[in-house]
């Protein structure tokens, strides 16, 4: 399945670009596509305890189970107001 | 008695126009049995972590921060007897001085309406996604 990825804030900069996809086989979890993507963004990997990763507009575990048309948000610590 | 079926008026706004604290203070409407409206603004300081800057730009995943501030607004409606919320968040380059957030929160008490604004603001700063650079 393929998933669509967006970087928000600096790590758009860290990855050096805004918006990324990988194809995964079924049932792979975050956790999963966070390993293809610290393999091919190393910049990302040193952020991994601080990243935020959201499915949607929603916040979701590493252990959440994708399926094809996720869209995936990966975002450093928000800083509003 | 809280009554949390009572519907609580909400107001979002994320922008990157300037924020019209005196338009919206104008615009306030409470009903006659509310007796509290705490305000908050958000102010750029000149200074970021030691650093001497101009402005800050804030960047932001806007609907996700829209569903995250509603979720907010949601639990604020479960926690307190809040007749109304309103919020505005600037988004841009907002130089020192000017204001880069303004919430208002009516309720019949002071007590819930400090209680909530200063909730809000704080799981704002934990889940709603927004950035901010420091500008030289």
């Amino acid at each position: 399945m393929r998933i669509a990825i967006q970087f928000y804030s600096y790590f758009a900069d860290l990855a050096g670009c805004a918006e990324a996809s990988e194809d995964l086989p079924a049932t792979a979890t975050i956790g999963d596509l966070m390993h293809r993507l610290h393999a091919r963004f190393p910049k990302l990997a040193a952020m991994d305890k601080s990243t935020l990763i959201a499915v949607g507009v929603e916040y979701r575990p590493r252990g959440y189970v994708l399926k094809e048309g996720d869209e995936v948000s990966l975002f450093p610590p928000v800083q509003g107001g | 008695m809280w009554n949390a079926e009572c519907e609580m008026k909400r107001e979002l706004k994320i922008t990157t126009e300037p924020i019209d604290e005196r338009a919206l203070v104008a615009s306030r409407r409470m009903s006659a049995g509310m007796g509290a409206a705490a305000c908050f603004t958000g102010v750029v300081r000149s200074d970021e972590e030691g650093q001497s800057i101009s402005a800050i730009e804030y960047t932001a995943f806007p609907q996700m921060a829209e569903h995250q501030f509603n979720l907010l607004f949601d639990e604020i409606a479960k926690r307190w007897p809040i007749e109304s919320v309103r919020l505005v968040h600037r988004l841009g380059v907002v130089k020192v001085n000017e204001p880069s957030l303004w919430v208002e929160v009516v309720a019949p008490h002071r007590g819930e309406a400090f209680a909530a604004c200063q909730w809000l603001i704080d799981e704002m700063k934990r889940v709603v996604p927004i950035w901010k650079k420091p500008l030289p």
